[in-house]
């Protein structure tokens, strides 16, 4: 299942604040598993995390490429699977999970740093090869989706560092004729306690790597962290500098040709017939589309594939569905299905009906929100090379093994036969999740028997997305005569991401589209949230924070309109709905007292969102103002706690990003489609937050220490609608209740 | 056949004159900094220096250059010394990196002899799009290396 690791991850990460977490550690239901990855590793299969793959990928070290630091110059010594120590004393890391821009390079390699000992200036990281060892424990896959990362693989990698620091103290004391029990280690040397004799790991890495890695882990940072929590530096920054930085798209293998695809404008549609390439190219069917590959030479060039493929004549076969695939239609269909479609339930507490029949106000909110696309700035690309026993694949990819299995199916090898090789991404956002751009690549190869690297053109890019889903969303709140929430009936209909895979069946919950929406951390006594499956067919997927991101829009709206309808404070409001819920107030307080909430100011207004995901609280406010109808932020300060920080500064890199994404996307975001064909192709008719676009930026990393580790990746994003939408109410008396909020930019 | 100065190499090019410079640098020359954002002149992510200048790289021509010298983000420095991208790492900006080489050589313009840009320059001058957001650091990192 390819998408399997991601949903097991947002599953997680709804338990992960669930109450009722604690439970039978051999249990492995969801919130059980969860709980196992979070605290105490408790049904994690150490032994096997850690060791099982050191045989399948001892030796493909010498293919990992770090880019930015020097290789090491002398020999260079696998120490485990995870640590290698070169004579030189660089430490080289791997990670299991991929570059994307979140920082996990050095997030991860702070967790094994911590436990070896060494100085982070000495470590280079680089992206782990496929193999079980290097799996995620919390996704059991190595996959990076589900703002997992950290939460994952954190108790493994802390054991995974301190094993290797176990055996290169025990080569360290041999060498100076002293007890392992007589050394400590310390910024990358082995000391010998009592006298302050050292060795340094380089000299004794030879001698360590033939050691048997001891049974148990001891860890250090049992009495506290010493890298954990600091704001080291990213190690693959230089080389994001300077253009040495090897992208997906930058790969260059031996008699490869460029290419790029054209996929059936209608979504759904396949080629009918397949006309000659023009000269100086060759054309492939890729069965939903076609690609177009330039011959070596002179002008053998991405940009020659890009102009050839759109010479070539095509005839396509549409879906007969094509003409519903018209936004309007399916906007109007979801209108229909929200009050006579088949609801699941995804949650119910008390009884909303009678609770709703005894309120003294009832308001019935509706929202709607459109498809939006990934857009990352590197282009879905991929390489491949295909010949009768092997494929070798260099993919910017969130998913290795799926590009694997991808490939596997396309050319009848076995798995073993196919190497992923996992390159930096140009952001992944969800997007890189899938692998049509693998499939394409895979196929084009195996049809020219050469290499071959494919890449979406920025208009097949925004075209052929699997966008976030359009939703129609329904909140009815009653409220009893002193404002309070008595009943609370959440209603979303869109078109399902699990269903479309084939993971769910008609009938069954898509718990991507209802999160975000159930486990509301607010005092709501009776409460319901279901959810109605929209058969649109237009592709959806997993888009940063999926469907928190639409569901908090709602949500957070709601609470907003129903303070305002007990005219009440809407932080006053929410903090009544959050009473007794410290580690909470704490944050919206945060958020408040950094946002200068309650600071009135004329033709300014303020707006207020918290949301609770991936196991991470978060508030934001949002200062704005408008001129001539057009709104301008100001300000976004934003608190948010995780539990931990690893590392506070590629945290706050995290949550600066999800604002202004989620800013682009409340503003100005949406994808409309006529018969099936995307309206929107390049970036000159859609926008984006531009530098004079931004507005100031606070982040306000709050600890909850003892807590589980929550996400981070994602938790930026969601608030940043509803906080817009209401501030724009309180400045201007208009509620807002479509996405994006100024269609008209 | 055309000849193309880039990083102070120059290249024979035997490409079709109606090759965009960007595909000539990264497909031709192999030079991969330079990096295919939108291929309309629109997000930045392509921009070089030409002739010191900064340039959309994937609506331009060996024409349009006309004999100009060309740096790329390989060519700024020998050893990412410049002022910029010292900055750029000092203020950890880059988040995925990809449209960090047109950002730094778009920003070159804003410090050129000995400059001090205000935030209103840095608005009207830094237009390119960066889909990770980290427009906060590029802004700091400019008024840092300018000495602002």
């Amino acid at each position: 299942m390819r998408y399997a690791a991601a949903i097991a991850a947002r599953r997680a990460s709804s338990a992960a604040l669930s109450p009722s977490a604690d439970r039978d550690p051999s249990c492995d239901c969801e919130p059980c598993a969860a709980r196992a990855a979070h605290g105490a590793g408790v049904g994690l299969n150490r032994r096997n995390f850690l060791f099982s793959g050191v045989a399948a990928c001892g030796g493909l070290l010498i293919g990992v490429g770090v880019p930015g630091r020097a290789r090491a110059t002398g020999g260079t010594y696998r120490i485990t699977a995870w640590v290698s120590v070169g004579t030189d004393e660089t430490v080289t890391i791997l990670s299991g999970s991929q570059e994307m821009g979140q920082g996990i390079y050095s997030a991860l390699a702070q967790i094994v740093a911590e436990e070896l000992r060494v100085d982070w200036p000495q470590v280079q990281v680089g992206p782990a090869p496929l193999a079980a060892v290097f799996d995620n424990p919390l996704l059991g896959a190595q996959t990076t989706a589900g703002s997992s990362s950290v939460r994952g693989y954190f108790s493994a990698l802390l054991e995974a560092g301190a094993i290797a620091r176990q055996m290169l103290i025990e080569a360290g004391a041999a060498a100076m004729g002293v007890k392992p029990k007589a050394c400590v280690a310390a910024g990358g040397k082995v000391v010998v306690k009592a006298t302050g004799q050292s060795v340094t790991f380089g000299s004794v890495a030879a001698a360590a790597s033939q050691l048997k890695p001891p049974k148990k882990a001891t860890l250090y940072s049992n009495s506290g962290f010493v890298l954990v929590g600091q704001p080291v530096p990213r190690p693959e920054l230089p080389a994001k500098v300077n253009g040495t930085a090897v992208y997906g798209s930058d790969v260059v293998v031996p008699g490869m040709l460029y290419g790029a695809v054209l996929l059936c404008p209608t979504r759904g549609g396949t080629v009918a017939t397949m006309g000659p390439a023009p000269s100086g190219s060759q054309a492939v069917n890729l069965g939903t589309g076609i690609a177009a590959v330039a011959n070596a030479g002179p002008n053998g060039t991405t940009w020659t594939a890009m102009q050839a493929v759109k010479q070539v004549k095509v005839t396509w076969s549409l879906p007969a569905d094509a003409a519903q695939q018209t936004s309007k239609i399916i906007l109007s269909e979801a209108e229909t299905l929200l009050v006579s479609g088949n609801a699941i339930v995804a949650e119910t507490v008390g009884d909303v009906a009678s609770a709703q029949a005894g309120a003294a106000k009832v308001l019935t909110l509706t929202y709607i929100l459109p498809y939006v696309p990934h857009t990352t700035l590197e282009t879905p690309n991929c390489t491949a090379r295909v010949t009768a026993r092997t494929c070798e694949i260099w993919a910017s990819t969130q998913a290795p093994a799926g590009a694997q299995a991808v490939a596997a199916s396309i050319t009848g090898l076995k798995p073993q036969a196919i190497t992923v090789n996992c390159m930096q991404m140009g952001g992944g956002l969800g997007r890189k999740l899938e692998q049509d751009f693998v499939a394409y690549a895979v196929i084009a190869s195996k049809a020219l028997g050469v290499p071959v690297q494919l890449v979406f053109p920025r208009e097949q890019d925004f075209t052929q997305d699997q966008y976030r889903p359009m939703a129609v969303c329904r909140v009815t709140v009653g409220l009893d005569k002193s404002g309070r929430i008595v009943s609370w009936d959440f209603r979303n209909v869109s078109p399902s991401i699990l269903y479309q895979r084939g993971y769910i069946v008609d009938g069954q919950l898509d718990d991507q589209a209802t999160e975000g929406a159930t486990g509301l951390p607010y005092a709501l006594p009776n409460r319901l949230m279901d959810w109605v499956r929209h058969p649109a067919t237009v592709p959806v997927g997993f888009w940063r924070s999926v469907g928190n991101s639409i569901n908090a829009f709602a949500c957070e709206s709601a609470v907003d309109e129903a303070a305002l309808a007990s005219r009440t404070d809407p932080l006053a409001y929410r903090q009544g709905l959050l009473a007794g819920n410290a580690r909470a107030l704490a944050v919206l307080n945060q958020a408040a007292a950094l946002g200068g909430w309650g600071v009135t100011r004329q033709g300014y207004a303020n707006g207020l969102a918290y949301h609770e995901q991936f196991g991470t609280l978060a508030a934001v406010v949002v200062t704005i103002t408008e001129t001539s109808g057009v709104i301008q932020v100001l300000n976004v300060a934003c608190a948010v706690d995780c539990g931990m920080v690893v590392n506070p500064d590629t945290a706050a890199q995290q949550i600066e990003g999800g604002i202004v994404q989620g800013l682009t996307s409340a503003l100005w975001s949406q994808i409309l489609f006529k018969n099936g064909i995307a309206q929107t192709s390049n970036f000159d008719n859609y926008r984006m937050m531009r530098m004079a676009d931004m507005p100031t930026v606070e982040v306000s990393l709050l600890q909850t220490p003892g807590a589980p580790l929550g996400g981070l990746g994602e938790v930026g994003v969601p608030c940043m609608a509803p906080a817009l939408a209401n501030a724009w109410a309180k400045l201007t008396g208009k509620r807002l209740r479509t996405l994006p909020l100024f269609p008209k930019g | 056949m055309a000849s193309l100065t880039v990083n102070g190499q120059t290249y024979q090019i035997q490409s079709d004159p109606s090759t965009p410079v960007l595909w000539l640098i990264r497909d031709v020359i192999g030079l991969k900094g330079t990096k295919y954002g939108c291929g309309i002149s629109v997000c930045g992510a392509c921009t070089i220096l030409v002739g010191g200048t900064p340039q959309r790289s994937c609506q331009i021509t060996m024409a349009d250059i006309n004999g100009a010298p060309v740096t790329t983000i390989e060519g700024l420095s020998a050893d990412s010394s410049h002022p910029l991208q010292q900055a750029w790492i000092a203020h950890q900006v880059p988040q995925c990196g990809f449209c960090q080489s047109g950002q730094i050589l778009r920003a070159t313009q804003l410090i050129a002899n000995g400059k001090i840009p205000s935030d209103a320059d840095i608005n009207v001058t830094m237009n390119n799009i960066c889909v990770c957001g980290t427009y906060t650091r590029m802004r700091a990192a400019i008024h840092s290396a300018a000495g602002g």
